[in-house]
């Protein structure tokens, strides 16, 4: 029974760190950087989650989409002032790419952190559950109505993004770009318009993750910062680019972690990414389902 | 001299002239308070050091500066708390740590390019930090460590940290003037042409490194003895933001940047204070407007200033 309850609780974990690590493997795929204040898009949705709802009434049900739309015009503004001129004419700028990424969105995401501690405060803010039901049996498991409804939610905009990558046209355009910038563009694609929109896309994933789970991570200024840690984890572990990589390493991880805090330790469970992190560089840099990196 | 080497020795006298300049300044400045303020920088300012070896000059992105010094200040505050070691004991102790930690960590994640070094190091220090901060039986957890004092008052404490971030500085430009500078600025600009000319890039990414991490771990074994307390916040990623802010603004990539970079920010940041708690998001703002439109930095718009001032382009070109 145990290892089943294990199983299970780490499943649902692990769905939050599919639905962050998605966003950010979809932005490594389009524009090859990490964006480093993806953890503050998440903390971002979670405020707006629970203070729409604690502080203006609004219903749940109006304010997780608010907190998804906020998160998505985070992104797409992200990806229109700072992004752009990684492609954008700004071609004597190429060998510091990755710098100017990592520094600007690390920048951002200082800027965030601690506009949200002076405008809102640093006080822990515990956002309202989606439905009242406290536990419902499923089985042999029992599980936190909120949880469940939660993660159920989760995994359908999962199979919904896996859909509209799938078969849509707008899915197939995202695909050409981050396949061959040039060459999409030659088709006719728009690489920027594209660009902006998997930005949208990837910050209100990470806000809508952070609204469904703010009855339970208690938002504070920092909430995003360990969160993103693991989805960079959860990301190089399947494979930096892949979306089918990111949901399968976000469910592993999080079974690892729920059978590691039972069994190795319980004050360390937030390490074992670490560890995990550290043998996949080691011994499979490429990560479950990459592509295997151009090497010197 | 070649054009750059001019340029490098520029920067290295201006630091040294601005170093002297701190080093008056407690003439004047008789304020403690501030005094300490000017120490802290001076610590700030050694990891921005550290940090520009890597990053600035070698184009690896180390997110871990902070943690390395927090290495540091626990190798010295460890010692002393269980074997009642010296703190001056404990610095080539605390040093060699953050050193083997940063050779391990290096050796790992520099084969690899682009953003993993990112991605590793900011993984290596938070969890370092919670690693120290749950491990209450060695490390007295988030309570953090008492470090006993080394000198009365605030001076020696003054001079020792600026003494020691000259001669860090003299002997990264001795490192930047010989052969390894240049292997260093070569992997930044293209590793794969770098590569094709015969320098060995991983081990020259490793090196620099190791220095770096040294560096930053320096800074935390004698920032222990003058804070007297050391806690797992030493490590905070905030922290790591601070000392990335102060090179971006400083100017990276720059011999003189991250000394101007500490000294300003932090000092601005204890001024900003007194108006109002706002410091952090302005260095946020100011690391964001600098990489997006002024690349250089400070330096580097004294540099484009200097440059367009009638009758200055022949100096500059002497001097600079």
């Amino acid at each position: 029974m145990l290892y089943l309850d294990l199983t299970v609780t780490g499943l649902m974990t692990g769905v939050f760190y599919a639905l962050m690590a998605i966003g950010l493997t979809l932005i490594f795929g389009i524009l090859r950087v990490v964006n480093f204040a993806h953890g503050e898009f998440y903390m971002v949705g979670a405020y707006t989650y629970t203070l729409l709802s604690t502080a203006l009434g609004v219903p749940v049900w109006l304010t997780l989409p608010a907190a998804v739309l906020v998160g998505a015009a985070l992104g797409w503004v992200t990806e229109r002032t700072l992004m752009r001129p990684l492609y954008a004419g700004y071609s004597s700028w190429g060998l510091m790419k990755d710098e100017y990424a990592i520094i600007v969105t690390f920048g951002l995401s200082l800027l965030l952190i601690n506009l949200v501690d002076k405008v809102i405060g640093p006080y822990p803010y515990r956002g309202p559950e989606l439905i009242d039901t406290a536990r419902v049996h499923l089985g042999p498991v029992i599980a936190d109505g909120h949880r469940l409804m939660a993660t159920g939610l989760g995994v359908a905009v999962i199979a919904g993004v896996f859909a509209f990558m799938r078969f849509t046209v707008a899915g197939k355009q995202v695909q050409a770009v981050a396949q061959n910038r040039l060459g999409a563009s030659l088709a006719g694609i728009d690489p920027g318009r594209v660009s902006a929109a998997v930005f949208a896309a990837s910050g209100g994933l990470a806000a809508f993750a952070g609204g469904l789970l703010a009855p339970i991570i208690n938002a504070s200024p920092d909430v995003g910062v360990f969160t993103a840690v693991k989805s960079y984890v959860v990301v190089v572990l399947g494979g930096m680019g892949s979306v089918a990589g990111a949901v399968v390493a976000g469910l592993f991880l999080g079974v690892a972690e729920s059978f590691g805090a039972v069994f190795i330790s319980y004050g360390y469970r937030d390490t074992f990414g670490l560890v995990i992190l550290i043998l996949v560089l080691m011994f499979r840099p490429q990560g479950l389902f990459g592509e295997k990196g151009r090497s010197v | 001299m070649g054009n750059s080497e001019r340029r490098l020795r520029a920067e290295f006298h201006g630091s040294l002239v601005i170093l002297a300049l701190v080093a008056a300044l407690p003439l004047v400045l008789t304020s403690v308070y501030w005094q300490g303020v000017v120490i802290v920088s001076l610590y700030y300012a050694l990891q921005a050091m550290g940090w520009n070896l890597v990053t600035g000059y070698t184009g690896q992105m180390n997110l871990a500066p902070a943690a390395f010094a927090m290495v540091g200040a626990y190798g010295v505050g460890l010692l002393s708390h269980h074997w009642g070691i010296s703190p001056w004991l404990g610095v080539p102790v605390g040093v060699a740590a953050a050193a083997g930690i940063g050779l391990v960590l290096g050796r790992i994640v520099l084969p690899l390019q682009g953003a993993y070094v990112a991605l590793t190091t900011l993984s290596f220090a938070e969890i370092l930090r919670l690693v120290i901060g749950n491990s209450y039986s060695v490390t007295r957890g988030d309570l953090g460590l008492n470090v006993p004092t080394v000198f009365d008052g605030r001076l020696p404490y003054y001079y020792l940290m600026l003494a020691v971030v000259v001669l860090v500085q003299i002997a990264l430009y001795a490192l930047m003037r010989s052969r390894m500078g240049l292997f260093l600025q070569a992997v930044r600009d293209d590793e794969v042409a770098a590569a094709s000319r015969g320098v060995s890039i991983v081990w020259w990414k490793t090196l620099a490194f190791v220095v770096s991490s040294a560096i930053c771990g320096l800074a935390g074994t004698l920032y222990a003895p003058f804070a007297g307390l050391i806690s797992p916040e030493l490590g905070l990623i905030l922290n790591t933001g601070l000392v990335v802010s102060m090179v971006v603004i400083g100017g990276m990539g720059t011999m003189i940047g991250p000394i101007v970079g500490a000294l300003l920010v932090y000092t601005a940041g204890e001024m900003l204070r007194e108006v109002g708690d706002y410091h952090l998001i302005v260095f946020a703002l100011l690391v964001i407007v600098f990489a997006r439109f002024f690349r250089g930095g400070i330096w580097g718009l004294l540099q484009l200033g200097a440059d367009r001032l009638p009758g200055r382009r022949e100096t500059g070109a002497r001097e600079g």
